[in-house]
């Protein structure tokens, strides 16, 4: 579910300014869709790496839960990152407001919604898009029962919580409605594009062709170099912490032994947690060697 | 492989899914919201399923 969430966050609330909507004949609508949903000025930094982090931390803040805040930051960085495949691109490092864009499809959005449909559900978006349910299709054990209840409903507590009001069947269907929507809605948009209006198919890059798209500018040698360099720190910095954690993990700490001896013993912390304690050897509980007090 | 009564799951899934897309295609606002989505599925794949077991 924050996995989900995550992924709907850079679009919740500002899709519906991109397209326009009439309320009691008074026309909303950005004066420059693109600028407005991508840009800056505009509410282009929700779909920037650091707007993920922001919003989990403040999720993990307000529920408590880590495996919420990692799983909505997933979500989120995946949609920041798939949407620079478009011809305008995402803002990805905000505050850095350079747009970073593949130009794979077109960005469409200034066009109207069904427009905008038509295009993406004729492009590589849309081959994108089938990529991801293709190996949802192969990974189709994860949506099964026995893996709902081992794995999913075990890890997070909000599935017990939601229990106490609905059945396990109900969080299931639940549990499943993300792919199913998401799988019915490509394949409907699909016919809706090419059975019934006909759009033509463009599979080139940056395609369809035929629709008028918003483009960024093309990124030049120096900002392609400063890219590159935060990613490189980023993927330092992630290794630096990997190796860290694992040298933590292994190293051995002095422990009292448990029985009361005053001595002491060595044992890495997964060792403490495994063995539940630390003893010396003939120290256990329950050990006719153990020395009174054990 | 998939067990029977996971085909069978799985066979009620796609005729759920075979209705919202032909609701979809002919009319694209039912496409448009998840929970829209959220809300037709539990309907036909928990609350009618639930109804009908009980009655029968």
């Amino acid at each position: 579910m924050p996995l989900a969430l995550g992924s709907w966050a850079p679009d919740l609330m500002t899709k519906w300014f991109v397209y326009g909507i009439s309320i009691g004949g008074l026309k909303l609508k950005a004066s420059d869709p693109a600028q407005f949903h991508r840009g800056w000025p505009g509410v282009g930094f929700t779909h920037s790496l650091i707007f993920g982090v922001v919003l989990a931390l403040i999720l993990w803040r307000v529920c408590g839960s880590k495996i919420w805040a990692i799983s909505f930051l997933i979500g989120q960085w995946a949609h920041a990152l798939t949407d620079t495949g478009d011809t305008v691109g995402t803002m990805l490092f905000f505050p850095w407001t350079l747009h970073i864009h593949l130009n794979a499809w077109a960005y469409a959005g200034q066009t109207g919604r069904l427009r905008d449909a038509g295009a993406y559900f004729s492009g590589l978006g849309a081959v994108w898009d089938a990529v991801w349910i293709v190996y949802g299709l192969f990974s189709w054990r994860v949506l099964t029962r026995s893996y709902f209840e081992r794995h999913i409903y075990t890890a997070d507590r909000s599935w017990t919580v939601m229990n106490r009001v609905v059945s396990v069947g109900a969080l299931l269907v639940l549990y499943r409605a993300a792919f199913f929507y998401g799988t019915s809605r490509w394949i409907a948009w699909t016919l809706w594009a090419h059975a019934i209006h006909h759009y033509p198919y463009d599979l080139s890059w940056g395609g369809p062709h035929w629709v008028d798209a918003a483009h960024s500018p093309p990124l030049t040698w120096p900002q392609v170099a400063g890219i590159v360099g935060i990613v490189t720190l980023g993927l330092a910095i992630a290794l630096l912490e990997h190796g860290r954690r694992r040298r933590a993990r292994n190293e051995r700490v002095v422990f009292p032994c448990e029985c009361g001896c005053r001595e002491v013993v060595k044992l890495t912390k997964a060792e403490y947690q495994t063995v539940g304690g630390a003893w010396l050897e003939g120290h256990e509980p329950g050990d006719d060697r153990a020395p009174s007090g054990a | 492989m998939p067990s029977r009564r996971q085909l069978a799951v799985a066979l009620g899934y796609v005729a759920a899914a075979a209705v919202y897309i032909a609701i979809g295609v002919s009319y694209t606002d039912f496409l448009l919201s998840y929970f829209v989505g959220l809300g037709y599925l539990l309907l036909v794949a928990w609350l009618v399923p639930a109804g009908v077991r009980r009655l029968f």
